[in-house]
């Protein structure tokens, strides 16, 4: 039977389900939104009652942070239930034009961000920066990510990796213009067709390469290459596994100290969804003068920024306090003087908590990259 | 009920740099990106919503390049019914006396109810193609419109004017409307139904396949020269704040605090 | 040689800016062609506006005919046909408004005639008319030359000169209508007026205005809290409205509001002509844009290129302290 004719208890394995509620119950959404994803796992058996459920707003607020899936004693993936909601309505059309334009962005550019391929790599602008060819043999492949390319905010952790790489002297190069979306946010969104087609295609060019291995700036595109993409040739990194492992033989050390108090974030498609929990904070301690703090939800508990799941592109209706808010408020209170994070996302939500809270005089989100960037220059 | 929809591939350089070329004639189009034309995407949306409404077809017509089938697969995803895309190098596009030509050349001889464009385009904005091409149809039109609703034999145009102001309309069937962006909210083509919309049929057509006759619509035909194009001397008085994001917000506040402006 | 016939617009029994800008225009071309210069109105009850128009000093031609009673794109059509059989002018300007464009383009195809729509300046050089217009979001302008034609047709864009003066008193001159039944096919129903919502943004004092660059509703409330801060009211770009974050009755532009506050923010507004055109009226303009070619920055007075969502925040805070 081919995969088109699952019926939805089939594709997402209903039946396994035994309603012991361990998914609504760690789910951080809870708090602020209406969202019980039990409920659906409960209601979704019942074909007819699809479509009523699909047009629930709340299947929205999901950010896919797994916290559900990583507690669920079946093994199940009750996220991916609401997932295959929003594919119905996202296969309607009916999708919020931000949604909307995000999607057909992707398809068209390449990104979500409604910007040109062809300025995909307006970053690289007077860097000494290597490129990869098609064909060419290299160790570290780096796969850029969409965000990273094009948002302002967030370019500094490319630009960052460039000197960081350089300084190492290993061999690498980014990829070129044509590096496409990873999918992360077009999966949860729920744009299954989308999905496929960048699955096929991006395992195609990628494969492309004569590489060691293909080391990804963002946790999304790490995760997402290494549950969905299972014909991708060449091994998966995330960067602070490369960094770690240059700081670790010695191939990279800082310059002066920086005497702060740094709390680590997990991202949850690192941590949770990507196992990678002790890198980023080996990294961050390696770091002279660094007093690495830890908040109480950390690792697989730890709360997720909402950065995930397309809400980029859909608000909550919740008016209820934003996780990023909460979870710099806990910052604030362990005294830490930076909130470090490994992933686009949870520095562009967290920073903007921060601000909004009006912390910006006492305390810095940063990431990983920024920090360790500003101690190899001279 | 019968529709055409003409659409129209453009640039989009809201944010970009345009730069022109030495031919002082076009602008360097490798950093842009494409895709249907804004008022054309309502166009889409809106005959779609009349034939779920009213039932019938709809045609799309678009005279653009080979990449441009990926916005024609997308209006068909969204639920036209069959294409055609003209591409002949003879068209002076420049003129869009010429391009409503071409257009009527690919309807003319098929019976219709409506016929939808957008009201302007994005990158050369004469706001005269969807008008020429009911004259060139021998049809009635009302451009700029801003709500449609069919009637028996008639449609009603709500047209948009000047300060908000609505002028309704009615035209006899058949009639060409512009359409003006914010008339509804286009829908998403998820790509399912672009690819089942392959089975669609999209003709790619030239004007001999049309017997519109190239000497019509080409550059002698055309009554207007596009003599040069160059990136117009800013003529800002304006002085630019300078500094980090927050250093500029403190020396507009001030100068706007001070200056009495607040 | 020939004559220049410049066709006015009016609206509910009142002569609208672009008859008068148009008059900016036109003599300039008038002499450099040594046309002489005409303009033309049509309509129903047209002796004030007559009277008004001729103050320019050109003669005014009028179709008074209770047939014209209501704008009709296709009546005017059938009488502007009509008089370029008659008066063979060698340029017939248009307002590309609402109005021009809906019977310009067609009428050029009628009379096979060449056409440049909203042109922004007008030259004769070289036995050549010449129009100056703008593509690309106004970041370039084209030149195009009119080949030899009996009849040269012209939209001028709104707002693009200030009206001048009027100068010497013109001629009226009645013209019979060539027109005289009613059409069945196209039909004028009626006028709707814009709602009106709880502010009149062609009122306030201090306007916050957004474009594209808000990017979604939910940052709004930055805006808003800066609004507050200077007790401004909030407007926005037709991108704004369109995407539902800015109650329509707030856009500016052509095909909004025309507004003249004492102070415009501009926010992540990149200044399209059509929006330009309702706010140049403000007396100081501030522009926050990350696009350093946005035009609105031509019409600003002060300008921040960067993003807004790292202005916008820092700039309330300090002007809360500020004025608090």
């Amino acid at each position: 039977m081919s995969i088109e004719n699952q019926t939805f208890t089939e594709k997402y394995d209903l039946l396994g389900c035994i309603q012991c509620g361990r998914c609504t119950g760690g789910c951080p959404v809870t708090v602020r939104a209406e969202l019980n994803v039990r409920h659906f796992v409960d209601q979704a058996y019942d074909e007819g009652k699809l479509d009523e459920l699909a047009r629930l707003a709340e299947i929205w607020d999901c950010t896919a942070c797994h916290t559900c899936a990583v507690r669920c004693p079946k093994g199940l993936k009750p996220l991916e239930v609401l997932i295959g909601l929003r594919s119905m309505i996202v296969e309607s059309g009916k999708v919020e034009p931000t949604v909307r334009d995000a999607l057909q962005s992707v398809l068209l550019e390449g990104n979500p961000w409604e910007k040109a391929r062809a300025a995909r790599t307006d970053w690289m602008e007077g860097l000494d920066v290597k490129v990869a060819e098609e064909g060419q043999e290299v160790e570290n492949l780096i796969f850029t990510c969409c965000t990273i390319a094009y948002d302002p905010r967030v370019q500094v952790v490319a630009k960052n990796m460039v000197k960081l790489l350089n300084q190492a002297g290993i061999d690498y190069a980014f990829l070129p213009e044509d590096e496409s979306c990873c999918g992360s946010e077009v999966f949860t969104i729920g744009e299954e067709g989308l999905f496929e087609m960048l699955v096929e295609d991006n395992t195609e060019y990628l494969n492309n390469f004569n590489a060691g291995r293909i080391v990804t700036l963002s946790p999304h595109c790490y995760t997402t290459y290494k549950t969905h993409f299972p014909d991708i040739r060449i091994p998966l990194y995330h960067y602070t596994q490369l960094l770690d492992e240059l700081v670790q033989e010695g191939s990279l050390s800082w310059k002066g100290e920086l005497q702060k108090k740094i709390v680590y974030h997990d991202p949850c498609y690192l941590g949770k969804q990507g196992g990678i929990y002790d890198e980023p904070r080996r990294l961050l301690k390696s770091i002279p003068g660094v007093e690495l703090l830890e908040f109480d939800r950390r690792r697989e508990r730890s709360l997720c920024c909402e950065g995930g799941g397309g809400k980029m592109w859909i608000e909550s209706q919740s008016t209820e306090e934003r996780l990023a808010d909460t979870r710099i408020k806990d910052a604030r209170e362990l005294g830490a003087d930076i909130v470090a994070a490994a992933c686009p996302f949870c520095v562009l939500t967290l920073e903007d908590a921060m601000k909004g809270l009006g912390y910006e005089e006492e305390m810095r989100v940063a990431e990983i990259t920024e920090l360790l960037g500003e101690l190899i220059e001279a | 009920m019968k529709s055409f929809v003409c659409i129209k591939y453009v640039p989009d350089t809201s944010e970009a740099e345009v730069k022109v070329n030495s031919d002082g004639k076009t602008v360097d189009d490798s950093k842009f990106s494409y895709d249907i034309n804004d008022a054309d995407n309502y166009a889409v949306e809106e005959s779609v919503l009349i034939k779920e409404d009213k039932g019938g077809e709809v045609d799309v017509v678009s005279i653009g390049p080979k990449q441009s089938e990926v916005m024609i697969r997308m209006a068909l995803a969204k639920g036209c019914d069959r294409a055609t895309r003209i591409e002949d190098e003879r068209i002076a596009n420049h003129d869009p006396l010429m391009v409503a030509r071409v257009l009527a050349g690919a309807i003319k001889d098929q019976e219709f109810d409506l016929v939808f464009t957008g009201c302007w385009a994005e990158d050369d904005g004469h706001m005269s193609t969807g008008v020429a091409l009911a004259e060139e149809l021998g049809v009635n039109h009302a451009s700029m419109v801003k709500k449609v609703e069919v009637l028996d034999g008639k449609v009603r145009a709500h047209r948009e004017l000047e300060g908000g102001l609505i002028e309704v309309v009615e035209l006899e069937l058949p009639a060409v409307l512009t359409i003006q962006t914010g008339i509804n909210e286009p829908r998403y083509a998820p790509i399912r139904g672009i690819r089942q919309a392959q089975k669609k049929e999209l003709n790619v057509l030239n004007l001999d396949d049309l017997g519109v006759d190239p000497s019509e619509v080409n550059l002698d035909a055309s009554g207007v020269i596009l003599e040069s194009l160059y990136i117009p001397e800013i003529e800002s008085a304006a002085e630019f704040i300078e500094g980090e994001p927050e250093e500029k917000a403190e020396k507009l506040a001030s100068i706007l605090v001070k200056g009495g402006l607040v | 040689m020939g004559k220049i016939l410049v066709l006015a617009e009016h609206r509910q029994g009142v002569l609208r800016d672009i008859s008068y800008e148009m008059m900016a225009i036109a003599p300039k071309l008038a002499e450099e062609m040594g046309a002489e210069l005409e303009t033309l109105l049509i309509g129903s009850g047209m002796d004030e506006m007559a009277k008004e128009l001729s103050g320019y000093g050109a003669k005014v031609n009028v179709i008074d005919d209770p047939v014209f009673e209501n704008f009709n794109a296709e009546k005017y059509q059938k009488a502007l046909s009509a008089l370029i059989d008659n008066m063979k002018p060698a340029v017939l300007i248009a307002p590309h408004t609402a109005q021009g464009v809906d019977f310009m383009p067609s009428l050029a195809v009628e009379k096979k005639l060449p056409l440049v729509a909203e042109a922004i300046d007008l030259t004769y050089e070289d036995s050549t008319l010449k129009a100056t217009r703008t593509m690309y979001s106004g970041k370039v302008n084209a030149t195009v030359a009119f080949k030899p034609a009996d009849t040269c047709l012209v939209t001028i864009r709104e707002g693009a000169v200030e009206a001048p003066e009027p100068a010497a008193a013109g001629d009226v001159e009645k013209i019979e209508s060539p027109l005289k039944e009613d059409l069945s096919y196209r039909q004028f129903v009626e006028y709707i007026e814009a709602e009106v919502g709880d502010v009149d943004i062609t009122q306030s004092e201090i306007l916050v205005a957004v474009g594209r660059g808000l990017k979604e509703d939910k940052n709004l409330p930055d805006i808003e809290e800066l609004a507050m801060a200077i007790k401004a009211d909030i407007a926005g770009s037709r991108a704004a409205t369109d995407a539902g974050w800015i109650p329509h009755d707030r856009q500016v532009g052509t095909s909004g509001k025309t507004v003249k506050p004492k102070l415009y923010l501009a926010l992540g507004i990149s200044g399209a002509f059509q929006h330009v055109a309702g706010m140049k009226g403000a007396k100081t303009v501030v522009a926050v844009n990350k696009d350093p070619e946005a035009p609105i920055f031509n019409v600003a007075d002060y300008a921040i290129v960067d993003d807004m969502f790292k202005v916008v925040p820092a700039l309330k805070e300090k002007l809360k302290e500020m004025k608090g």
